[in-house]
């Protein structure tokens, strides 16, 4: 899924400064899963906010809506009739989410009250690591299931470095060494052979050979 | 410009091979690099200029090894993959050949997190391996990535790092076979402290009969202090600092440490030579250039051989 | 303003606790009429931020939370929750400029009876010291001025 922190509050305060009438957006998806922009993100965000606009003596209107995902069309007319009254949205969806309602509702500013951070998975409660690079050209089956492009800091596809010690990497010593775990999963698992030859170098067009990427699918197109 | 490199010729007439470090200065002062070349030119071989190292902005490698050129020194141009995608490396390689640029020594990089620019992006559109491949392809066979040919292809002995300390300890041999496969011809190895630790890791590259297919150049980097012992131990990466050198630095006082650090020095390269498989050694004085004329000399390494 | 105020809390608490019954509920509830207004939960891992932060966006100038002694939840960890929320929710208020002092939780001791009168007393006396909320009493400034508003030293640029 994909991942986001909720932005410093002074930040967020600096850019809907200029709007009395806001709607904070949250969204179902990725980002209530990882607590970041969940229906009690956003109520809890906006409770801050009315609170912060009392002590400071704005006029400011602040109310919360919820949307189950932020980034498809469908979900997003659900606002068709509301977003007008609002002088400015304040969306914890992800930045895809944003620019979706900023797309449909162009009229509006849409604000990100989010930094969207990378793919990942939900290792533990309250812990998401970023796995997946969305590199258009999965390579995971060379690599015992582990992604050298995601996982290691010098992104290498022939490693280790030599910084790797304990298992650890040289950049984080709280980060396990992505190639430690690749040679341990092809070790058990067999394939450990397949790092005896150079990998060559990844095709970086399949994630930006063109510009932003698209998926055309006519099976599913109306 | 156009002759071969030393580095190459002295280790083909198998003559123990002697690099130096020299860091660029963080500044437009060409002065500083011909001190530093003043320092080295007849005490090493061939001198390594690094490649911001550290992740520290430095003047850029290739142009301090082509100042190195025209004081008549013959520069190991190092270069990172973290700075520069394929078609910028491919470019400085064509580049540093045609400044009469010999050698290359093709690394990974310290991670920009770690430098004075900690908020750049990272490249590594290639890593080491494949940038030796990429190189060597262009030498050998005329070729850049993707198969287009060269009008002229680069002149260039070719080289890559290794690190026998580091782990996976298994892997670490694998790792030097593939930089061999991927067109290595001269390894330098991280600062060798660990002696028992290097000879096993150069015992199993003589098993797979990898020193037979590639120079391999020990490291070593004389300790100024105890300090600097205990620091390279815990704070520098991959870098392996047992405790009887800390303790052997320890032992004697701040004032002597220098000169215990010498002799340290002077000991392991004494003993590397002595090592089936190792054909030179590489002294990295950090920021110490002035140290490497006296380390050399004391290890009976000068004065260097002339190859008239 | 100064003159007539007087502390208002809410208090959060689980109704597992000994002490936690209708009579001392009524006892708190005569005594201070107005003052304190208690919130009743089957569980403290029930209250959720956005329950502490509403009652000092609306009524309250602090909010107090109780709970079972650590390991004594019915539910587990619903106190460790509770506590985690509480915490929470102390940062976003000083993120605005509110006293963190506002939000208090209380951990019982295992073995030992709650005393939620005596709690709620305490909490009403340390509010009185810490002042009228600035939420509910808003101090004489001009818009944009508050302390929430400071970009703590960072350039505007970094934002743009």
């Amino acid at each position: 899924m994909i991942t986001a922190e909720q932005k410093p509050i002074e930040e967020i305060r600096h850019m809907i400064m200029p709007y009395k009438k806001i709607l904070l957006l949250g969204c179902g998806s990725c980002v209530a899963e990882c607590a970041a922009g969940g229906e009690k993100e956003t109520a809890m965000l906006a409770s801050a906010l009315r609170m912060a606009a009392k002590m400071n003596r704005e006029d400011t209107l602040i109310q919360e809506k919820n949307l189950d995902r932020q980034c498809v069309r469908d979900f997003i007319v659900q606002l068709d009739g509301i977003i007008h009254l609002y002088d400015a949205v304040l969306s914890l969806g992800c930045g895809a989410g944003v620019q979706a309602v900023a797309e449909i509702f162009p009229e509006v500013p849409v604000i990100p009250a989010l930094n969207t951070e990378f793919l990942g998975q939900t290792k533990d409660q309250g812990l998401w690591l970023e796995n997946c690079l969305g590199c258009g050209d999965c390579v995971l089956y060379y690599f015992g299931g582990v992604c050298p492009l995601a996982r290691c800091s010098k992104q290498l596809m022939n490693g280790p470095c030599g910084g790797s010690r304990d298992g650890r990497c040289e950049v984080d010593p709280e980060t396990p060494c992505a190639w430690q775990l690749i040679i341990e999963n092809l070790t058990r698992t067999g394939g450990l052979e397949r790092l005896e030859s150079v990998f060559p170098p990844k095709d970086w067009s399949r994630k930006q050979g063109r510009g932003p990427r698209k998926i055309v699918r006519e099976d599913q197109q109306r | 410009m156009n002759q071969e490199s030393r580095l190459k010729s002295i280790l083909e007439k198998g003559i123990f091979a002697v690099t130096a470090e020299c860091g660029p200065p963080r500044g437009a002062d060409p002065d500083a690099v011909l001190k530093k070349a003043g320092m080295l030119r007849e005490k090493a071989d061939s001198v390594n200029v690094t490649d911001n190292q550290t992740a520290i902005v430095r003047m850029s490698s290739l142009a301090a090894c082509a100042i190195l050129k025209q004081a008549g020194v013959d520069p190991v141009l190092q270069m990172v993959v973290r700075d520069r995608n394929r078609i910028a490396l491919q470019s400085d390689i064509l580049g540093a050949s045609s400044l009469g640029i010999r050698n290359v020594l093709c690394l990974s990089g310290d991670h920009q997190s770690f430098g004075n620019q900690p908020k750049a992006l990272g490249v590594f559109d290639l890593d080491s391996m494949q940038f030796l491949q990429a190189v060597r392809a262009m030498r050998d066979s005329g070729l850049i990535l993707g198969g287009e040919a060269l009008t002229k292809p680069p002149r260039l002995f070719i080289g890559a790092a290794a690190n026998p300390f580091a782990d996976p300890m298994d892997f670490r041999v694998t790792r030097l076979a593939k930089k061999i496969s991927a067109g290595a011809e001269f390894i330098q190895t991280q600062c060798i402290y660990n002696m028992d630790r290097f000879r096993k890791w150069l015992q199993l590259a003589r098993n797979r009969g990898l020193t037979e297919r590639v120079y391999i150049l020990g490291g070593v980097t004389p300790l100024k202090s105890a300090a600097m012992a205990r620091y390279m131990k815990d704070r520098v990466a991959g870098m392996d600092v047992p405790q009887t050198i800390i303790k052997r630095m320890e032992g004697v006082p701040k004032e002597r440490q220098r000169e215990e650090g010498i002799r340290i020095c002077v000991e392991t390269i004494a003993e590397l030579r002595e090592l089936a498989g190792v054909k030179g050694v590489h002294v990295m004085a950090i920021e110490w250039e002035e140290a490497v004329g006296e380390i050399l000399d004391r290890a009976g390494l000068l004065p260097r051989p002339s190859l008239d | 303003m100064t003159l007539k105020w007087r502390p208002v809390i809410a208090f959060f608490y689980c109704q597992n606790i000994p002490e936690g019954g209708w009579e001392e509920r009524l006892a708190i509830e005569k005594k201070h009429k107005g003052a304190v207004r208690l919130f009743p939960i089957p569980c403290s891992g029930r209250i959720d931020g956005v329950h502490l932060l509403r009652a000092l966006e609306e009524f309250a100038d602090g909010a107090i939370v109780a709970t079972c002694p650590p390991g004594g939840c019915l539910n587990f960890e619903g106190n460790l929750w509770a506590r985690k929320r509480a915490e929470t929710s102390r940062k976003l208020i000083k993120s605005i400029g509110l006293e963190g002092e506002r939000i208090l939780i209380v951990e019982g001791t295992a073995g030992k009876s709650l005393d939620l009168m005596g709690l709620a007393e305490g909490f009403l006396q340390k509010i009185s010291l810490i002042g009228p909320s600035p939420v509910l009493y808003p101090k004489d400034m001009p818009p944009g001025t508050g302390v929430g508003f400071s970009l703590k030293g960072e350039s505007v640029h970094d934002y743009c």
